[in-house]
């Protein structure tokens, strides 16, 4: 995913004052961003609409807090990852998730293997998804995760290796 | 024996144990692993970015628009009572002839308490307004809330013609913003 995601400094020196056009336009900048990352993690679209929707709200409300160190993408996304795991957590999705992970020892039968990697990445448990999408792809730390997930770094870590066997397995050529 | 997937991850990140590093170095089929594993980090970061299927924008802006109309009108509810409160302590004092224009006033405060009561009834934040109603409701209420700071100053000079002047220019207003919400109610049905 290759977005230009810069923003001019007087753009959110205008969102900071409260001006409706520049915080569009600074939606207008990340909402895929957001999104991607929001459906990436949670389980329908209109899951990830929602926490579209929360994290801008979320801008709005605190973009005068946002003192300029580092790039604006950053403070954004690390309020789109709580936001998305929130939902994860808000939904209780996590203990049917664990099951999930726990029967997950060898692929079902129903499953199939060999598909690309964007199909094997959606049959991930979602805590698996959210694990691997924002450690490996958005570059955020196991401490980070364990953080926002309300969960211990070891988990994170353990989630993180048994995300990635259950993928080399599903992108494992079918053996006839 | 092989490096675990678990292995391979912790020396991606910088913390594998010494015996998997050393392993990794040798071994062939574990390199490859470790390629593939390389290789699934990378192909996930070029997947495609997933766009929003629907405009969010909207429905953020009439959130934001309701919130700042909300925290307006406490502010205005505010000015208004300490406007009548100071009011109220001139009326007890002796004012002679500056009380010449003060059934005019009086008369326009009513009916600006009418159309306050009336505008309440429609409960404006729990429903859903258009980008342009929401902008006009919110001029209209920036108009009043000046309106307000500058009624709160001359509330002293009970009976001007100046005084009554503004209560009529809020009348008015008042009766625009009344308006709006009359029209959207008649629109949706409420």
């Amino acid at each position: 995913m290759t977005l230009s995601l810069s923003v001019p400094d007087i753009l959110v020196a205008r969102a900071k004052s409260g001006d409706l056009d520049a915080l569009e336009a600074l939606y207008r900048a990340f909402e895929t961003p957001v999104y991607n990352l929001a459906r990436r993690i949670c389980r329908t679209s209109e899951d990830a609409e929602d926490v579209l929707q929360e994290t801008f709200l979320e801008v709005v409300k605190s973009i005068r807090q946002y003192r300029g160190e580092g790039h604006l993408w950053g403070w954004v996304r690390q309020i789109a990852a709580s936001k998305a795991l929130m939902r994860l957590r808000s939904e209780k999705l996590r203990a049917t998730d664990e099951l999930v992970d726990e029967a997950a020892g060898s692929p079902p039968a129903s499953v199939a293997v060999g598909i690309d990697l964007e199909r094997a990445f959606e049959q991930l448990s979602e805590t698996s998804r959210a694990v691997v999408w924002l450690h490996d792809v958005e570059g955020f730390t196991h401490e980070e995760i364990a953080e926002r997930m309300g969960r211990t770094v070891s988990f994170s870590k353990s989630q993180l290796a048994r995300a990635h066997a259950r993928l080399k397995r599903l992108l494992s050529p079918a053996v006839d | 024996m092989h490096c675990t997937i678990e292995d391979l991850v912790a020396l991606r990140d910088g913390e594998g144990s010494v015996w998997a590093r050393r392993h990794v170095e040798e071994c062939a089929a574990c390199q490859a692993e470790r390629e593939r594993l390389y290789q699934r980090v990378a192909q996930l970061k070029a997947l495609p970015a997933l766009r929003p299927p629907r405009d969010r924008w909207t429905a953020i802006r009439d959130q934001v628009v309701a919130e700042r109309s909300r925290v307006r009108r406490r502010w205005l509810r505010g000015s208004l009572a300490i406007a009548a409160a100071l009011g109220g302590l001139m009326i007890l004092r002796p004012t002679g002839p500056k009380l010449a224009y003060g059934d005019d006033l009086a008369q326009e405060k009513q009916q600006s308490a009418q159309l306050e009561t009336a505008l309440r009834n429609y409960d404006s934040d729990s429903r859903v307004m258009s980008g342009r109603e929401a902008d006009l409701t919110a001029q209209l209420e920036d108009q009043i809330a000046s309106l307000d700071g500058r009624l709160t100053q001359l509330d002293s000079l009970q009976g001007s013609a100046q005084l009554v002047d503004l209560w009529r220019q809020r009348v008015d207003l008042m009766q625009q913003l009344v308006q709006v919400h009359v029209t959207r109610a008649k629109y949706v049905g409420l």
